[in-house]
This record gives C-alpha cells, sequence and structure tokens, in this order.
C-alpha cells in the first residue's frame, strides 16, 4: 500500500447505476454541477435486481478497486421488487468477497433516488476515499 | 485397420472405467474397430517394457487417448506429457480429468496441511512420518488434465455416461465432430419453476415434496422447495437421450457432476446468485465454496486467503 500511495494510487470505481433512479440522481448530479472524483465509471442498468453476482465478482477481480451498486429507494423501484433483489443478492457478494480474498468495504450497495444529485456526489466521494485508504485490489497485476 | 486406443487413470476411483464397460452391447461393436494397445487397468503393459529393461518410459503410438483422473503427483504429469505425445486425439474421461473432480476438494488446503492431517493428526493414525521412499512426489495441487495438456474433448460426469462415451468414440471413429451440450441441468429439467422459495434452506437429507408415481413435471424445483440443487451451474447431457437429468429421475437434487457450463465460469458465484435470488438465506448455505465446486476443484479452490 505504502507503494501505491507513492506512485499516487488512482482507485477504479465501478459503479453500478438503476436506470429509473440512480443513474438519473448521477445525471442530476452532473448537471447541478456536484463534483465527485472521476475515478468513478458509471455502467447503467436497467434495475439493480438485473446485477448479477458475477458482474461484481468478474469485475473486483478483473481490475476494479471497487464497486458500487446503486438502486432505487425500498418500494420505490421501478419493477416494484428489483432492489429487494439486489439486496438479498448483495448479501451473498458481500460472503463471498470473504472467499475471493476481497476487503468486504470494497463493494457496497447504495439506494441513491433521481432526486438525489448531491447525495449521489458525497457517496461517490466517500466511497471512493474508502477505498483509496484499502489501497489497490489483492487482485491488480 | 482397428484404431488404436490407449487408457491411463490418475487420481481416481475406477468408475469412468466401469462406465465403459457399463456401454453393454453396443461396446462389442466397439471393440470389433479398437484395439487397445495401453490401459492399466485391463491389461499388464509395463512403462519400462515388460522385465523393465529400457530406460525410458513409453507409451505405445496410439489414435485415441483416454484420460481418466486429475494430476496429484509428478508421476501423472509425466504420463500425461507422454500421452500427449502420443497419443493423436486425447479425450479427458470423467469429471475428474475435465475439472479435478471429488479429489480436487483437497485444494481447498496446503499439501502440508493434507499431510499433517492425514499422518500424523489423525485419531486412528499411528504418527508415523510422512511416506518418502520409492513414491513419486505430490504436485503442490489437483490439477486437471487441460491445465497441463492439450485436450481435444472433455467428457465430463461423475461416472460420465456409457451413453456419451460409446457416442464420442463411434463419432471419433467415423470422423463425425462430438459436441457437448451446451445448456444448463435446468434447461432440462421438468420440474415446476415460479421463482420464488416454498421454504427455507432445508438439509439434504430431509425428503423432497412429491407425490409419488406423479410424473416429474407436477414436482416443484428442488431449489424453490429448499434444497441445494446445483443444476443452474451445471452442464446438462447428464441424461443422454432421455432428458430428464440423472438425479432428478431419482428424485435427488443435482450435485453438479457434469461441471461448469464454461471453462470460465464460477459455479459458486452463479449459485450463490441464483439461490439468493429466489429467497432462500445465503447466510445459511453451509461451505459454499465446496458445495458448489464439488466436481470442478481443480483451478477454482485454494486453500483459505489470509489477511
Amino acid at each position: 500500500m505504502g507503494l501505491a500511495v507513492e506512485r499516487g494510487f488512482e482507485p477504479v470505481i465501478l459503479a453500478l447505476a438503476c436506470n429509473w433512479c440512480s443513474y438519473s440522481g448521477a445525471d442530476l448530479a452532473g448537471i447541478s454541477r456536484c463534483q465527485y472524483p472521476t475515478n468513478v465509471r458509471i455502467i447503467r442498468v436497467m434495475c439493480s435486481g438485473m446485477v448479477h453476482p458475477n458482474l461484481v465478482i468478474d469485475a473486483l477481480t478483473k481490475g476494479a478497486d471497487g464497486v458500487v451498486m446503486c438502486g432505487c429507494h425500498p418500494a420505490d423501484c421501478h419493477y416494484q421488487d428489483g432492489n429487494l433483489k439486489a439486496e438479498r443478492r448483495a448479501e451473498a457478494i458481500t460472503l463471498m468477497l470473504q472467499d475471493f480474498g476481497i476487503e468486504e468495504e470494497r463493494f457496497k450497495l447504495a439506494w441513491v433516488s433521481a432526486s438525489e444529485g448531491p447525495q449521489f456526489a458525497k457517496l461517490m466521494t466517500e466511497f471512493t476515499e474508502q477505498v483509496r485508504r484499502l489501497g489497490p485490489s489483492p487482485y491488480k497485476p | 485397420m482397428a484404431a488404436r486406443l490407449a487408457e491411463e487413470w490418475f487420481a481416481i476411483c475406477g468408475g469412468c472405467e466401469v462406465t465403459i464397460l457399463d456401454i453393454g452391447e453396443p461396446l462389442l461393436d466397439l471393440l470389433e474397430k479398437v484395439q487397445i494397445v495401453h490401459m492399466p487397468v485391463l491389461m499388464d503393459h509395463k512403462l519400462y517394457g515388460q522385465t523393465g529393461e529400457k530406460t525410458e518410459m513409453e507409451i505405445p503410438e496410439a489414435e485415441i487417448g483416454l484420460i481418466s483422473g486429475g494430476i496429484r503427483s509428478d508421476e501423472h504429469k509425466l504420463l500425461a506429457q507422454e500421452m500427449r505425445r502420443k497419443c493423436k486425439t486425447l479425450i479427458a474421461l470423467g469429471s475428474c480429468a475435465c475439472y479435478g473432480g471429488i479429489p480436487a476438494l483437497a485444494n481447498l488446503y496446503t499439501t502440508e496441511e493434507l499431510l499433517t492431517k492425514v499422518y500424523r493428526e489423525s485419531v486412528t493414525t499411528d504418527k508415523n512420518g510422512f511416506p518418502h521412499e520409492d513414491i513419486p512426489a505430490l504436485t503442490d495441487r489437483v490439477y486437471a488434465l487441460s491445465e497441463v495438456v492439450k485436450v481435444d474433448l472433455i467428457l465430463p460426469g461423475c461416472p460420465t455416461t456409457p451413453e456419451m462415451v460409446a457416442g464420442a468414440l463411434t463419432a471419433l471413429l467415423e470422423g463425425r465432430p462430438f459436441t457437448l451440450p451446451s445448456k444448463s441441468v435446468c434447461d432440462e429439467c421438468p420440474t415446476i419453476r415460479e421463482k420464488k422459495a416454498v421454504s427455507a434452506l432445508r438439509r439434504r437429507l430431509e425428503p423432497p415434496t412429491f407425490t409419488p408415481g406423479a410424473p416429474l413435471n407436477q414436482m416443484r424445483c428442488f431449489i424453490e422447495q429448499g434444497f441445494l440443487c446445483n443444476g443452474p451451474a451445471t452442464r446438462s447431457g447428464c441424461g443422454g437421450s432421455q432428458g430428464t437429468p440423472r438425479c432428478i429421475r431419482a428424485y435427488m437434487p443435482c450435485e453438479g457432476c457434469f461441471g461448469p457450463l464454461s471453462e470460465k465460469a464460477n459455479p459458486m458465484v452463479d449459485m450463490m446468485g441464483a439461490l439468493s435470488t429466489v429467497g432462500l438465506d445465503p447466510k445459511q448455505i453451509p461451505d459454499r465454496a465446496a458445495t458448489f465446486n464439488r466436481f470442478s476443484g481443480a483451478g477454482r479452490l485454494r486453500p483459505a486467503p489470509r489477511r
């Protein structure tokens, strides 16, 4: 980790944002000119419930230092119960991170609504800092 | 001229060799078309000449090579390389050769931990030293055959099915291509799925709910009944021409013996995803790495990482 700090470690953060709430939230953050780290790469998904654990584990073992999964607040899901599915999957993902030897803090599930632009920026800033402190993913070459 | 066939077995129980025998009547037709030149389980053909007169290991040349069992010792490694050199088409027979199989569960521990447990710490064992005279050294873990040499065809299953072995050999002899099914066990399973669990996680020994005598398509999916069924992450094909997977036919959940759907797939992640989606509590799943990689441990299981 010491080395990484010297070289100026910039974590690669993957954000999987649902189309209906979180991605619009990210949009609003942009429109409102909220600043958040450029380390975050957003991928829009139709629903947080479609994010298969494979996507998260693959990302973390193949180059990402942190993954954050964003969905609508409970009971706000466009597909009624997609975010609840995401919650159950997130539990399974957290368990499996141990098996892969990845720190649990590299993964986060968060609820961001379409009107929460500043909150989205705050979440991303905090999560990026959290991952920066952890250093590079153990799978990074 | 009959095609020559060589066979070797490594870390395996011998069940896949029995499967060859289990082909039954079609085996008689097959045997007319092949000439077995090397097969330790069946015939006396020694590696260094019949009286040990040669200095180099030798397996006769063959058109078809069959290898069952994963690679666990240096001897297996050398033999696998020799088989590859001498055989035109090399077939990995059974899940041990394809994915490490049951012996690859040992990959959850280091070789040192294994030896200590077996020869020193086991209650029923006299505490002796490790065996070291005249035996090949263990490899650092169990390897699938394809991790050591190039494999032309895999025939997974624990054991693999007679129909599949006969089909593959016949196809090879007739010069036709042979492909494995690429669907999952669930695709061939007739049980009813509604994508919602009706019960909490149940132990394997508990009986599933079904009406005896009623066809399988009136029974509820094993996972939705709370059983750990490896169907979603397992390759189909065990049912052969009957279609319905072997274990399902016997009212048992899939064990996953046909291995993952692709080389790169990770059955544990797939299964944890599938189980948590239908609403089973992922925390209650015992020993998830071994349960979901029971037959595919080579390259997938490793000692628990220390943090």
